[in-house]
């Protein structure tokens, strides 16, 4: 398998593959909180923003909407093998920000069928991945979520390089007339607008940046050591105050951001035990912060040299970062949204 | 959507006067006695102290929407029922509980003075000093309590408080090997004390000012001896109220912001629909949730009596800083209205400013969060180490030295 880690057959491996998965179809059972951690430490320890979002992308992103929207059939017949690690799913980057982008992907109903066609880019562990879950738009501009089986006879996967994570491994999936029936639709027909989309984005915003906590701590760490090691001007950089400023606000954007994204995932488990929604502003404003966070911290640990490249890997992936979710163009308006009571 | 209402107007009144309260620099009795009402400063104490035990989550909201309403009078009032009861509940013992009561219930008013004319965060070049009242030997009776003599500048309260805890040296008498340093509860009703007041920039319904101490009388009860190291533990109490005051101005500015937008209409529409007003909005809203919630965080990490002090310096750190960024912006998004005096943002503008600098400023705070890390204490030395690299000195010009001197 392409994403060893994940993939492994140990028991801390089968929680990495399915900590969302509930318990009787052989999942982790952790709260979104416990996943965030989870997620935190993965990053933290594997120091690589790639692997933390190829985990996010198949733990969270294929796996929760199959989880809240999936038939009785769609759940037993995916989640037991995804929270093994047997199959992986894989989502596009490009769609978890609803229609903020035009769709690239046609849905046409024939029969009791549908047949899809199109492309679509930027589909995070693409080459290694059992499925996909594609948003789809009928002629009139409604979007159903699809549960496409990468053995589906119309079906391609390019691997792609992305310019950053490229431990995720990166796919452009094309569909050629593929036929699917009703069972792999995801949720209601024509309704992805209302029911997988809004959690997609949400997902996305929130999620993906628990590894990036790790990272940022990660990194926090090598600073620290890095600064009590070297000497400029004769002392130690830890005796230089500009040094030491720059580190104090290093591990103050580390807590910030955690404390947004504990928030937004806790939203998530009160809303299992509740009903009540999670916040949409609040797994944005997460994401905005987050990325700003990263940015931020990456930037003040660019000057590190450690073994792994982490400083230079990081700060190539922190870019990327800001600019995926939406990026600011799209959690700005968001946000605005909410809070204006407009949009 | 699940959605933690954002503390809004809790005392009416107080919100109302708020304006008038930054223009005459007083905080009108209205006030007092409407805190009192709602016995607010009881919320930040157990039962034993006389308080009535709120969690620390009802404690910052509590702060927070009194912040909101004026932050004049939240300074005014928090410092005093807050940060210097807790330190009298901390360090006093049952002889200072009807001191504890009254500062609580609001029926006096106390003043924390730490800093002195030479230095704000340096603790090294304070003065005040209390002594024996009659030292061994001197003709006056022996112990009948300490002096205090010195000045402290720069202080909440000082203009009106009815009772200073002050920090303070201490001078010890041959074999007393306890602490440098006590904290005095100085009664200010007393010809030993003089007191001014300091025109200021923000706050300016807050009373701020100096106390000049010249020998006066403090009960031996009032005199507690407490290592530097430890007091700065309860000082974060005083770091976290100035932290949620920067919250509530914030958030204030952001209201305004959002009220505005809605309602002022500019090229055939309301702010509200302008790209870059809603990136702004966007902005503060991000930052200032980020800051409530480790507000929060920290706040149940001290009131359940853990360790805070790393925390609470982060979240200083971040909520001033962020509030003038944030009132910046309020300020941008009104226009003219904005820079015009007696409007709110024009107030929470200057209002946001003085929270980065009372109570340790950001760069003395980052200096203890380095510290925290890892880094060993702050090193200060001569700065004489550039010029030994040969950095600090003009290069020759592109033909090298031979013109030099022609």
């Amino acid at each position: 398998m392409a994403i060893p880690i994940i993939t492994a057959p140990t028991d801390a491996a089968t929680r990495l593959a399915g900590p969302l998965v509930p318990l009787d179809l052989g999942g982790g059972g952790l709260s979104a909180a416990e996943t965030c951690e989870l997620l935190e430490a993965f990053g933290e320890g594997s120091r690589d923003p790639g692997l933390g979002l190829a985990a996010v992308a198949h733990a969270v992103l294929a796996t929760v909407p199959m989880r809240a929207f999936g038939t009785p059939d769609q759940r037993r017949h995916y989640l037991p093998r995804m929270a093994s690690g047997e199959w992986t799913g894989a989502v596009s980057l490009l769609q978890t920000q609803g229609a903020s982008l035009a769709p690239t992907v046609n849905a046409q109903r024939a029969e009791k069928n549908w047949i899809l066609d199109g492309t679509v880019d930027l589909v995070a562990g693409a080459p290694a991945a059992h499925h996909f879950l594609v948003i789809a738009a009928d002629p009139d501009g409604e979007r159903t979520a699809f549960l496409v089986d990468r053995d589906t006879p119309g079906l391609q996967v390019e691997p792609t390089g992305s310019g950053a994570m490229p431990s995720c491994l990166w796919g452009r999936l094309t569909v050629d007339s593929c036929r699917l029936g009703d069972d792999a639709v995801l949720g209601t027909p024509r309704a992805a607008a209302r029911e997988v989309e809004p959690l997609l984005a949400a997902l996305d915003w929130v999620f993906t940046c628990a590894p990036w906590i790790g990272v940022m701590r990660a990194l926090l760490g090598d600073a620290v050591a890095d600064a009590r090691d070297r000497h400029r001007f004769g002392r130690p950089l830890a005796h230089s105050q500009s040094v030491r400023l720059d580190l104090a606000d290093m591990a103050v954007q580390c807590e910030l951001a955690a404390g947004m994204l504990h928030r937004a995932a806790a939203e998530f488990d009160v809303g299992t035990r509740s009903g009540a929604r999670p916040s949409y502003e609040h797994a944005a404003t997460t994401r905005l912060f987050t990325a700003a966070a990263v940015r931020s911290v990456t930037a003040a640990a660019a000057h590190l040299h450690s073994a792994d490249g982490l400083a230079e890997r990081a700060h190539r992936d922190a870019a990327f970062f800001a600019a995926t979710g939406g990026g600011g163009e799209v959690l700005r308006a968001v946000v605005a949204a909410s809070v204006l009571e407009l949009g | 959507m699940l959605r933690i209402d954002h503390p809004r107007t809790a005392h009416p009144g107080i919100a109302a006067r708020a304006a008038d309260t930054d223009t005459t620099g007083h905080i009108p009795a209205q006030n007092w006695k409407e805190l009192a009402d709602a016995g607010y400063g009881a919320l930040f104490h157990s039962d034993e102290d006389g308080g009535s035990g709120a969690d620390s989550d009802a404690q910052v909201a509590a702060m927070e929407a009194l912040a909101r309403d004026c932050p004049s009078t939240y300074w005014s009032a928090t410092v005093s029922s807050l940060l210097c009861a807790k330190l009298i509940a901390t360090y006093g013992d049952s002889t200072h509980r009807p001191l504890l009561h009254a500062l609580i219930s609001g029926r006096r008013l106390a003043a924390f003075g730490v800093v002195e004319t030479a230095a704000g965060s340096d603790a090294g070049t304070y003065q005040t000093t209390v002594r024996p009242a009659s030292p061994p030997g001197s003709a006056g009776p022996a112990g009948t309590g300490f002096t205090i003599t010195g000045e402290k500048s720069r202080i909440t309260n000082a203009p009106n408080a009815d009772l200073a805890v002050v920090l303070a040296r201490r001078e010890r008498a041959a074999g007393d090997d306890g602490p440098d340093w006590c904290l005095a509860f100085v009664d200010l009703h007393q010809p030993g004390v003089h007191r001014y007041a300091i025109p200021h920039m923000g706050l300016r319904g807050m009373p701020w000012g100096g106390l000049v101490f010249t020998d006066a009388l403090v009960a031996e009860a009032d005199v507690i001896p407490v290592p530097l190291d430890e007091l700065s533990e309860g000082m974060t109490w005083g770091w976290l109220l100035v932290s949620v005051a920067a919250i509530g101005i914030a958030e204030s500015a952001l209201a305004a912001s959002v009220a505005h937008a809605g309602s002022r209409v500019s090229f055939g529409r309301p702010l509200a629909h302008m790209e870059g007003v809603q990136a702004q909005i966007a902005l503060s809203r991000a930052e200032i949730d980020a800051a409530r919630l480790l507000a929060r965080r920290a706040a149940a990490e001290r009131t359940a009596g853990r360790p805070a002090r790393s925390l609470i310096a982060m979240l200083k750190i971040y909520a001033t800083e962020m509030a003038v960024g944030v009132t910046e912006r309020a300020v941008q998004i009104h226009g003219a209205t904005g820079v015009t005096a007696g409007h709110e943002v024009e107030r929470l503008y200057r209002d946001a400013q003085m929270n980065v600098i009372g109570a340790f400023a950001s760069n003395r705070l980052r200096e203890l969060v380095a510290e925290n890390l890892g880094l060993g204490p702050a090193v200060y030395a001569p700065f004489d180490w550039v010029r030994s690299t040969g950095l600090a000195q003009d290069p020759v010009g592109l033909n090298g030295p031979s013109l030099e001197g022609t």
